[in-house]
C-alpha cells in the first residue's frame, strides 16, 4: 500500500481532528490578541503557546493564561 | 423557582464567555474521535517502528479494542479536563465578590448551589454524551460492536463517576474558598477512594468501581448487578456532598 492511498484511507479520521485543532487555536488566537491582559507572560508568548502546542495551549490559555477584566 | 432559572441561565451564560463550554465539547469530541483512531492505528504504527527481522504477532483490533481506549481515556484525561474546567465553580466567586451583588437582592443562597450543580452537569453530559457518539459512529463504521455487551450501561456508570467529581468539586469550592482547595479534596478522595480500593471486600461498594471495571462489563466478565451497591454509594454521596455544601455554604461570608 503507498503512503498516499493510506493517508487518503485516514482522511475521516484526520479532517475532523485537523478542524478541531484549528477552531480552539484560532478562537483562542483572537482572544490573545483583542484583550492583552494576561495572568502571566506576554502577547507574544501567548501567541507561541496558542499556535505552536495542539489543544493544550489553547486550553491552558483560556484557563489559565487569560486575564479578568 | 423563577430565581432558580434566571441563575442557571446566567451561569450557562456565564460558560459560555469565559469559553469553558467551548473548551469542554471540543476536547471531549477530539476524545471521541482519538479513541477509535489509537485503537486502528497502534498495530500500524508498531509496525512500521519495528527492527527489521522483529515479529510480533498482534491480533486485528476489534470493537474492544476502541472501547477499552474510551474506557481508559474518560476516566484519566476526561475526568482530568473535567476537574481542570470546573474548579473554579464557586471558588472565583468568592475570590472576585460577584455573589454579594446578587445575594443581598435576596437571591436564596441553596439556589446558587443547586444552579451551579445543574448547569455543570448539563455541560458534563452534553459533552460526554458527544464524545460517545462519535467515538459509537466511528467504531460501527470500522467494526461489528456485536461482541460488545452492556455498553449503554457502561458508559451510564462511568457518567454516574463524572457526577460524583462534580460534586466534590463544589463541595471543596464552598468549603476552602478558593479553587486549589477544591482540587486537592477532589484529588485525595479520589486517592483515598483508589486505596480502599485495595480491600477486596469494599471493592463492590467503592465508587472506583464506576470508572475502572467498565470493560468488564463490555466482556460479559461482569453484570450490571454487581455494580448495584457502588451505584446506590455514589448517588448517596453525591447528594450528601450537595446537602451538605448549603448549610456550609449559608454560614460561610461571602
Amino acid at each position: 500500500m503507498t503512503d498516499l492511498s493510506q493517508l487518503i484511507e485516514y482522511l475521516p479520521f484526520l479532517i475532523p481532528i485537523f478542524a478541531l485543532e484549528l477552531i480552539l487555536a484560532i478562537t483562542a488566537l483572537v482572544h490573545v490578541l483583542k484583550h492583552p491582559t494576561y495572568k502571566f507572560g506576554n502577547k507574544a508568548f501567548w501567541v507561541v503557546i496558542v499556535l505552536f502546542i495542539q489543544i493544550i495551549g489553547p486550553v491552558v490559555y483560556f484557563i489559565f493564561g487569560k486575564g479578568n477584566e | 423557582m423563577k430565581s432558580y432559572i434566571a441563575f442557571t441561565t446566567k451561569e450557562f451564560t456565564e460558560q459560555l464567555r469565559t469559553h469553558k463550554a467551548l473548551i469542554m465539547f471540543t476536547v471531549f469530541l477530539l476524545f471521541g474521535i482519538m479513541n477509535p483512531v489509537t485503537a486502528k492505528l497502534t498495530p500500524i504504527i508498531l509496525e512500521m517502528f519495528m527492527p527489521e527481522g522483529v515479529e510480533i504477532t498482534l491480533g486485528d483490533p476489534t470493537a474492544l479494542d476502541s472501547w477499552a481506549q474510551f474506557f481508559k481515556n474518560i476516566p484519566q484525561m476526561g475526568i482530568f479536563v473535567l476537574a481542570i474546567v470546573f474548579n473554579g465553580l464557586m471558588a472565583n466567586e468568592f475570590t472576585k465578590g460577584t455573589l454579594i451583588n446578587i445575594l443581598t437582592k435576596g437571591l436564596s443562597r441553596s439556589t446558587v448551589i443547586l444552579s451551579k450543580f445543574s448547569m455543570a452537569i448539563l455541560l458534563w453530559t452534553a459533552s460526554y454524551i458527544l464524545c460517545f457518539a462519535v467515538s459509537y459512529g466511528y467504531t460501527i463504521y470500522f467494526w461489528s460492536n456485536d461482541i460488545v455487551y452492556n455498553l449503554l450501561f457502561a458508559v451510564f456508570v462511568l457518567w454516574l463517576f463524572g457526577v460524583l467529581i462534580i460534586s466534590l468539586l463544589l463541595f471543596g469550592g464552598v468549603l476552602f474558598k478558593n479553587s486549589y482547595g477544591s482540587l486537592l479534596l477532589t484529588g485525595t478522595t479520589v486517592v483515598i477512594m483508589f486505596l480502599i480500593n485495595i480491600v477486596p471486600i469494599l471493592q463492590k461498594y467503592n465508587p472506583v468501581l464506576l470508572s475502572s471495571s467498565n470493560m468488564d462489563l463490555l466482556t460479559g466478565k461482569m453484570q450490571p448487578s454487581d455494580f448495584t451497591a457502588s451505584i446506590i454509594v455514589t448517588t448517596a454521596l453525591t447528594m450528601t456532598f450537595i446537602v451538605v455544601a448549603i448549610p456550609i455554604f449559608n454560614k460561610k461570608r461571602i
